[in-house]
């Protein structure tokens, strides 16, 4: 047992001294993610971190893990580290704008990337993708389909994220309105592909006759499409999802799923990469909010796409 | 003749099950049809694997915390040996995986990490909680760095048989955690290791005392529960046919769930795996229910939270009345 005390301290020594030798030359540059437990954010992470470093610049990734305590702990550890630009996808619109508050009083830029915070002062700038009026076209698209009549199924994601509610929102905004449009059940898979399956096979038997399935996301779609599938229901019935996953871009060309909403992780990823590089040189009057567009991706067009963006 | 507490807790489950059944149907004309039953079946089948490998653990008076994210460790590196193999350094080459060695890969792994787990509680006195609560990050981690973020899909003809076919009227995934519990009741009725199972749970110091070889023990009841989250990687996988780097994320609450709910004493000793596939068919029964009511998914996590608290509190107070 002593021996193992001893390794550790000298670890402890090892990675101590390590420490105060990084006299760093280049600048640094962090990337703070929302969660790595979600291929859409590790892309976002990874093209922001990959852009940055092509600059010159060390780059490290942090995962908030959907909790905005431990992303708390994240921008105080990028600060204290030395970190002098934050690449930034929050975990909450309202309870991130304290941590983009401290780096802003340290002085290091915030750049927010896909979600928004609430605050105009805080981040330097925000280039965001706008769930809410992609899943608007959605919506219309759905309609059109499904000409204005029939049953369908929403299937939202994690029910404490405000992203679900966002697409379903915008969805409902178009939909509603048409009341030969009947929503014969609203469940939560949270953004997982298995439960998106079980869910639609438990509503399958209560509801055997719907004729579409809107989901918050493309991995819950691909679980719902299995248990049509399955249930010999995949010709009759229309699948959504949202996000332009690999496997839903798939999916449209084979035409399993229907339509997805395409966003655009790499172009925000590596605007923000580049403007925290411009502010580095100087330049400070940055947009204050950019909309990405979102845009609908199906059986017609999907030519023009690869998994998360355009060819 | 009075009923011992390994019957009284089987039967509270049973008759909570029974009634949890008749109000369902009563609700719902859709609840109480074969397609929905081979469908419970089958969703649940990955829970009772899980949960038959906790219940193990638990009548050691342990716990593992580590089998969510060992699920997701096995079922990728299955789907990833399938699809891609393994690269050799040098050259062109790669190791191509049969459907056997691929599956096999992913179990051995599942014992292996579960081993590691028995190794660090028995050896450096960790608390389990705490060693598999490390796990549970480790082991993620570790899913993440293989799969590098993103699912393994496609993963040939054979292998979505596992988790989506049938087999003589009955699914696949139901052979197999039926399987399971038979082993499981065998092992933990029939068997020396069994008996010292209990025994260990029931008094540890005795236990040792009396010659067992607690390590030893342990560390096969941990690394069980491994494989056995293996498997349930293996039935997720296959029936998606893709290995999600997120999958299994809190599992193990619901695999504990089933555990209490079927009268598994926390503290370890007793307990059955008959208890506990009733309370896994309670949570599946449950999870089904209130998806065919298109009860709000905010309700849901309430009632389903109130169904385990009640369970146990009508544990304890019967329990006390013997």
């Amino acid at each position: 047992m002593r021996r193992i005390i001893i390794l550790l301290l000298l670890l402890i020594a090892a990675t101590g001294c390590h420490n105060k030798n990084v006299e760093a030359k280049a600048k640094k540059v962090a990337v703070i993610v929302s969660t790595l437990n979600n291929p859409w954010f590790v892309f976002l992470a990874q093209t922001a971190a990959a852009q940055a470093q092509s600059l010159g610049y060390e780059t490290k990734i942090f995962d908030s893990q959907n909790n905005t305590a431990t992303e708390t702990d994240n921008f105080e550890n990028a600060i204290a580290a030395g970190y002098s630009a934050i690449l930034f996808n929050p975990t909450d619109a309202n309870g991130s704008v304290v941590n983009v508050n401290k780096a802003k009083t340290a002085g290091v830029p915030v750049f927010c990337m896909d979600r928004e915070v609430n605050s105009v002062t805080g981040p330097t700038s925000q280039i965001l993708s706008d769930s809410y009026s992609g899943c608007v076209d959605l919506g219309k698209y759905f309609v059109q389909q499904m000409h204005k009549k029939g049953k369908y199924v929403e299937i939202l994601g994690i029910v404490a994220d405000n992203n679900t509610w966002n697409r379903s929102k915008g969805f409902h905004s178009v939909v509603d309105y048409y009341p030969g449009l009947q929503m014969v059940a609203q469940q939560s898979a949270d953004f997982d592909r298995n439960k998106g399956m079980e869910v639609m096979e438990s509503i399958l038997q209560a509801h055997p006759d719907i004729d579409g399935v809107f989901c918050g996301n493309d991995a819950m779609a691909m679980g719902a499409y299995q248990a049509l599938a399955a249930a010999g229901k995949a010709n009759k019935v229309k699948v959504m999802g949202f996000d332009g996953a690999e496997d839903a871009i798939q999916g449209i060309k084979e035409g399993k799923i229907l339509a997805t909403a395409m966003q655009f992780p790499k172009v925000m990823a590596q605007t923000a990469a580049n403007y925290a590089d411009e502010y580095f040189k100087g330049k400070r009057d940055f947009p204050k909010k950019i909309q990405v567009g979102v845009e609908v991706v199906t059986q017609k067009n999907i030519s023009d796409y690869i998994a998360y963006g355009k060819k | 003749m009075s009923l011992n507490t390994k019957n009284l807790a089987r039967f509270q489950s049973l008759i909570a099950l029974v009634i949890l059944c008749i109000v369902l149907s009563c609700l719902s004309d859709k609840f109480l049809t074969v397609d929905n039953g081979w469908n419970v079946m089958r969703q649940i089948s990955v829970n009772i694997c899980i949960a038959v490998g906790m219940t193990l653990v638990v009548l050691t008076s342990g716990i593992d915390l580590s089998v969510g994210s060992v699920l997701a460790l096995c079922g990728a590196i299955t789907a990833g040996l399938l699809k891609n193999g393994v690269d050799v350094p040098s050259g062109d080459l790669y190791i191509g995986f049969t459907l056997f060695g691929a599956i096999m890969a992913g179990l051995l792994t599942g014992s292996a990490v579960g081993a590691f787990n028995g190794f660090t509680i028995t050896r450096f006195k960790v608390p389990p909680f705490v060693a598999t609560l490390a796990m549970l990050t480790i082991a993620r981690g570790l899913t993440l760095l293989y799969t590098k973020g993103f699912p393994i899909s496609v993963l040939g003809d054979h292998f979505d048989f596992i988790g989506t076919g049938w087999f003589l009227g009955i699914p696949v995934p139901v052979w197999i955690s039926a399987i399971v519990v038979l082993g499981a009741v065998v092992l933990t009725n029939k068997t020396q290791l069994g008996r010292y199972i209990y025994a260990i749970g029931g008094n540890e110091n005795a236990a040792r005392l009396s010659g067992i070889k607690i390590s030893k023990v342990k560390i096969t009841v941990y690394a069980l529960a491994g494989a056995l989250a293996a498997v349930g990687g293996l039935l997720v996988t296959s029936r998606l046919d893709s290995a999600q780097p997120n999958a299994g994320i809190s599992y193990e609450l619901d695999a504990i769930a089933a555990v209490v709910i079927g009268g598994t004493s926390l503290s370890g000793g007793k307990g059955t795996i008959w208890g506990t596939v009733l309370g896994a068919v309670i949570i599946g029964v449950l999870n089904n229910g209130l998806v065919l009511l298109n009860v709000s998914p905010f309700w849901q996590q309430v009632v389903k939270g109130a169904v385990i608290l009640l369970a146990v509190i009508i544990d304890k107070a019967s329990s006390k009345n013997e």
